[in-house]
């Protein structure tokens, strides 16, 4: 007796811990889904006021006085002339990796924890693109000029040079871009559908589903075209999104610079970025948790905990790969490298280089171990924007501090951002005013994915132990 | 000849519904006449029915080759088209040529896969359609093309083995 009582309540807490194995009727989950878009509070509405006054101000005003003024109000000058704006880009790419690494790898390797936030992580990859793109074109200058770099015979019947890292970083962005925009709308259809069926006629939401929706039903030979499309998709976006974030660091590492020509710059941008992109899912995902009307049934400790341990193994992964690259420098022995290494450590922007190594390294080991660290979503958000700010250093660390040490020490000047600074707050504020405008505009988690996951977990016993099972169903 | 009717019978899980399929095929429907429309993917093996034909990959693989091409084009054209010699360095030297053409490649293959949805499922339409919004709650619906003098046996048949409603399909907008 007191034995199926244990085995019940064990049930019962597989079933509590685990959104895959307590499921709901499909039409409460839509309801919920929808009750989620559909409720907005005054503190929503004053934060999305203050966002979109800050990206008004520091975004658009101060980008036009760029314009009138020239780059001459930035900071950047000889030897960095590549400072925070480029430092923006990287970071921001950095952030649009985890939407790909959670939806597409793990839709490959089949992790059904992904299931309620593949949505959530695809968004910041579109969003977090848009602001890198933001982040070059204030970096022009003359952005009205930007249609050059494009594959076009302009005026000058000049192509671009296919020969120049930065022309690749135009092909290897707009590649990602599209496919990531792609690949966040297809699985997107059945969900656009469900709020069409559930919104009154006569409404401007119903022509924005309808529209949008396309007039997808759900027969055999939808869903048959869609799978298709969605495991091509979660192929063939990894190597694109591998090699968005190698192309960036060769933006670095082609140059024969110190303290940039590295043969391992491409992995160790790579895991930097898929470090960063994690770090930003947690954020999210506890904030939309936290704020938005009935997701803590759909986000649940489960999922923290699981994206917790990807990120102590991907912050050692980007340990083992910052050493690599520093050891191998420090050893060379060049002359100039040693100067900029020491310059790293020990000059006057030393505090960053320290609170780069222990935003990534030292706070993740020493908290992510810690089960109880990994579920609880405040102590996670915490980590994940200590990371965040970690990489940003790193990222400064690399562009305008490493540009600061050349072969040609009269040059050297530290790096002192101007208007640049605005200009990166008003693309953060724009990623979140993107982020909260979506989540009010479109299904936020995959209900047709979550149920899909729901209907493939039961729970079994296997002598007196009730274990999981998972069925293959697609 | 007697005007086709659509019926559609709408099921609360998916055995009955594959049940269903079955029993409809044993009174001469044939698995052409029949769509199953529901709110997740169900697959063909669960409700008994045959392969559905998709273009998608081979569509893909049509938007890679092209995408190849202009990959091609960049690389190794458009430095013909406005000569600038620079001393030392090849004109179109492979190594660089690889990226562009990886991109290319991989961005005509995902645009034709997108397209490709669009394409074999004849998206965008907006004409009406047989439907009902149950379906994205979590139901199941077949929906049957037969003739008149048959409708009788099929609404029979879809009732005794448990469809929540079997009505005469009309098209309307969604």
């Amino acid at each position: 007796m007191a034995d199926r009582k244990h085995h019940t309540s064990h049930e019962e807490h597989l079933r509590e811990q685990r959104l895959m194995l307590d499921p709901m009727p499909r039409g409460k989950m839509n309801e919920m889904v929808m009750e989620a878009m559909h409720t907005t509070s005054w503190k929503f509405w004053l934060v999305f006021g203050l966002l979109a006054a800050i990206v008004a101000y520091a975004l658009f005003y101060k980008w036009g006085v760029m314009i009138l003024e020239g780059l001459g109000v930035a900071g950047v000058n000889r030897p960095s002339y590549w400072g925070i704006f480029l430092v923006n880009t990287v970071f921001w790419i950095g952030i649009s990796h985890a939407g790909t690494f959670i939806s597409a790898i793990l839709r490959v390797f089949k992790a059904e924890f992904r299931r309620p936030f593949t949505r959530a992580a695809e968004l910041m990859t579109t969003f977090g693109l848009v602001q890198a793109g933001f982040s070059i074109f204030m970096h022009m200058g003359r952005v009205w000029l930007s249609y050059w770099l494009m594959p076009i015979p302009n005026q000058r019947q000049l192509w671009p040079n296919f020969h120049s890292p930065l022309s690749w970083d135009l092909l290897a962005i707009t590649t990602y871009l599209l496919s990531s925009t792609m690949y966040l709308f297809l699985p997107l259809i059945p969900d656009l559908a469900m709020a069409r069926d559930r919104t009154p006629d006569g409404t401007w939401q119903k022509v924005f589903y309808r529209t949008l929706a396309l007039g997808f039903r759900g027969t055999e030979g939808e869903w048959t075209h869609l799978r298709n499309a969605l495991n091509i998709f979660a192929f063939a976006i990894i190597p694109v999104m591998f090699s968005v974030h190698t192309i960036v660091s060769w933006d670095f590492a082609m140059a024969t610079r110190p303290g940039w020509s590295s043969t391992i710059f491409g992995p160790y941008f790579v895991i930097g970025a898929l470090h960063s992109g994690m770090g930003a899912v947690v954020m999210v995902l506890a904030v939309v948790r936290g704020t938005m009307k009935n997701m803590k049934y759909f986000i649940r400790p489960e999922h923290f905990e699981a994206i917790g341990k990807l990120m102590l193994i991907i912050s050692m992964a980007w340990a083992y790969f910052f050493f690599n690259d520093y050891i191998v420098q420090w050893y060379g022995g060049d002359k100039w490298t040693k100067e900029l290494l020491h310059w790293h450590e020990a000059g006057p922007m030393g505090w960053m280089w320290f609170a780069m190594l222990i935003f990534n390294v030292a706070i993740p080991w020493a908290t992510l171990w810690n089960k109880k660290w990994r579920s609880t979503p405040w102590l996670i958000f915490i980590v994940g924007m200590l990371i965040n700010v970690g990489m940003w250093f790193e990222r400064y660390i690399i562009v305008p501090i490493s540009l600061t040490i050349n072969r040609m020490p009269f040059t050297w000047r530290l790096y002192q951002p101007g208007i640049e600074v605005w200009l990166g707050i008003g693309t953060l504020a724009f990623f979140i005013l993107l982020y909260m405008t979506a989540s009010k505009l479109i299904p936020l988690i995959p209900v047709w994915e979550v149920q899909e996951g729901q209907m493939a977990h039961s729970l079994k016993k296997y002598g007196r132990e009730t274990v999981v099972t998972v069925s293959e169903l697609e | 000849m007697a005007e086709e009717k659509s019926i559609l019978a709408v099921f609360s899980d998916i055995d009955p519904a594959a049940d269903a399929i079955e029993q409809l095929r044993l009174l001469g429907v044939h698995d052409d006449c029949m769509n199953v429309i529901s709110g997740i993917p169900v697959t063909e093996a669960m409700l008994g029915r045959p392969s559905q034909w998709t273009n998608v990959p081979r569509l893909a693989l049509g938007g890679a080759a092209a995408g190849f091409l202009v990959g091609l084009f960049l690389a190794f054209i458009t430095p013909n088209m406005y000569t600038i010699s620079v001393g030392g360095q090849p004109f179109t030297p492979v190594p660089p040529a690889v990226i562009v053409l990886f991109e290319m490649t991989m961005l005509g293959m995902l645009i034709s896969t997108f397209v490709g949805v669009f394409f074999d499922s004849l998206f965008p339409n907006y004409r009406p359609m047989h439907y009902v919004p149950e379906i994205s709650d979590g139901k199941i619906a077949i929906l049957i093309e037969c003739l008149p003098p048959d409708e009788q046996k099929v609404r029979d048949v879809l009732k005794q083995l448990g469809a929540e409603s079997v009505e005469e399909a009309e098209a309307q907008h969604l």
